[in-house]
């Protein structure tokens, strides 16, 4: 594995603002998928907005995303070639009349040659599953539906980092599952992932979590190291995932369940065993 | 505080989209009584937000009628009874713009045209109940606030009117787990208080938390209402809508135990497990 994030000591501040992040240190390798949890206001969507090449840190020892140096315009310029963000609301990230004409904008400024542009389209309908959208102007698409062609369209180039800022929260429960099934399938193709996220149980779902706390890192490790420490998630403003949180209460009454399941799957087993 | 029931008899909306007419709400009976907490579920698009607006009276229906306490809308005291009617938008916090959070919360009384001292009241009491005490928040400046602080200042806002109906449109979008258990927990207060309550939200765990019971919406349409009944198709319901069942009742289901009272609680759950 090769490090494809590398940042010592990162600060960044909004003009004429406090910071808001202050002294991030993170190494993230080729091919992981992370999820980044913290309080509103942590840094969350800052961190995100730098890693996709779109904020100068103030300072920093290192900012390397990429390989490129996030401190030079030059280094911005290639990380917003590598990596593809994805914001809570897509409304803002369409450019074309329909979704082929949106799909089609990324390779276009890239200068690719028609054919190859009409190739890449179609490859991209297929994958997200935008057959019957291709004609319809994205802004009139359900949420969920939307959400699709924004990620289509951001990895309608070629991606080595996937940053998604709460993708799901505006979507409906098919929506979300649409979404996040697409996302794993991404990362299963060897996409790196790094998810923001305030639903615990996306969290649950990477093998590693980092939380921020006013702009710095407080955790970086197992989701099932920061769910079982109570203490920590209470000073970071977390929570459990439902079924977690089951599980804890059903421990405090005395009945032992082992590791801590974080999903309703690993839950059922647990109680199965021990509850008659 | 007595709720307000509320009515709604064959409603139709169309939303004008340059030439086309699109249908948003298609023939909606349901009702409220009183004093009721009701989820409105349904997948995005299925009018929850459209079904909001005309409760609240921003939109008025194409078709059907609204009853508001018994009062219809052709009858006098209409516009007083949709008064009662409190509507907090999605992102409500969007919308602070005074220079300090009572300020900001006494609006909506002056709008009112209520006297000083009953606004002072109207002010401290909301604060308190959305849990910004006056004493450490009232001279505060909004934007201050976490974001957390800043979607109950603006559920203060509402409060403040003194509605006798309070209808949320996904009111946890965006905020923290802290932030998300702080405003459950004033929203559960509310919905014993005596304030009908109509939660229109995505996020079935908590619709099933704090709502006795569901209205559904599916394209427009009204596919349920009433209680939630899990025991007599209830959860198959929620399912042929591409919508999540709770996941505490999913629980029970998994765990082959009966449907017909599901904890709504992960406590809850956990005293009748072990």
């Amino acid at each position: 594995m090769s490090t494809l994030i590398d940042i010592r000591e990162l600060r960044f501040a909004y003009p004429g603002n406090q910071a808001a992040l202050s002294g991030i240190s993170l190494n993230v390798q080729r091919g992981e998928s992370v999820a980044i949890v913290g309080a509103n206001g942590s840094g969350k969507s800052t961190l995100a907005r730098i890693l996709g090449g779109l904020e100068r840190p103030t300072a920093a020892a290192r900012a390397l995303v990429c390989g490129a140096d996030l401190t030079t315009l030059e280094g911005r310029l290639s990380a917003r070639r590598e990596a593809g963000i994805l914001f809570q609301d897509p409304e803002n990230q369409f450019v074309g009349a329909d979704v082929e004409e949106d799909l089609a904008f990324g390779p276009e400024n890239l200068g690719w040659p028609a054919e190859r542009i009409r190739e890449r389209v179609e490859e991209l309908i297929c994958a997200f599953r935008l057959e019957d959208l291709r004609e319809r102007e994205p802004h009139m698409l359900s949420g969920g539906q939307k959400q699709r062609v924004a990620l289509a369209g951001v990895l309608a180039v070629p991606r080595t980092l996937l940053v998604l800022d709460e993708p799901t929260s505006m979507l409906d429960a098919a929506g979300k599952h649409d979404v996040l099934a697409a996302v794993r399938r991404l990362h299963a193709e060897g996409l790196t992932v790094i998810l923001v996220t305030q639903e615990m149980e996306e969290a649950a779902i990477a093998a590693r979590v980092i939380a921020l706390d006013a702009g710095t890192v407080a955790f970086d490790g197992p989701a099932a190291t920061l769910f079982t420490d109570q203490e920590a998630l209470a000073r970071l403003s977390l929570g459990l995932p439902l079924p977690a949180a089951v599980a804890a209460e059903v421990e405090r009454r005395g009945r032992r369940l082992g590791t801590l399941p974080l999903d309703l799957e690993g839950l059922v087993t647990a109680l199965r065993e021990v509850v008659s | 505080m007595t709720g307000l029931g509320m009515v709604c008899e064959h409603l139709s909306f169309a939303y004008q989209a340059g030439e086309q007419r699109v249908l948003a709400l298609r023939d909606i009976s349901l009702s409220l009584a009183p004093g009721s907490s009701t989820a409105l579920l349904g997948p995005a698009g299925s009018g929850k937000s459209t079904l909001l607006l005309i409760l609240r009276g921003l939109l008025d229906p194409d078709e059907g009628e609204v009853r508001l306490g018994g009062v219809g809308m052709a009858d006098r005291g209409y516009a007083e009874a949709q008064r009662s009617v409190g509507l907090v938008f999605q992102q409500a916090e969007r919308q602070l713009f005074a220079a300090t959070c009572e300020e900001d919360v006494a609006f909506g009384p002056r709008q009112l045209g209520w006297p000083p001292q009953q606004v002072q009241e109207a002010v401290a009491e909301a604060m308190e109940r959305v849990g910004l005490s006056p004493a450490l928040f009232a001279r505060r400046h909004p934007y201050a606030l976490s974001g957390g602080e800043q979607r109950r200042l603006a559920l203060a806002g509402v409060l403040a009117m003194r509605p006798r109906a309070l209808l949320l449109d996904e009111p946890f979008v965006g905020l923290d787990p802290a932030a998300r258990r702080d405003l459950s927990a004033i929203l559960r207060g509310l919905a014993t208080s005596g304030e009908t309550v109509v939660l229109a939200t995505h996020e079935v765990d908590r619709a099933w938390e704090l709502c006795e019971q569901r209205v559904v919406l599916a394209g427009g349409g009204l596919a349920a209402s009433g209680a939630w009944d899990f025991a007599a198709g209830g959860v198959e319901l929620l399912e042929s809508h591409g919508l999540q069942v709770p996941t505490l009742v999913e629980l029970w289901r998994r765990l082959g135990r009966p449907l017909a009272h599901p904890p709504r609680t992960a406590t809850a759950a956990a005293e009748a497990l072990a």
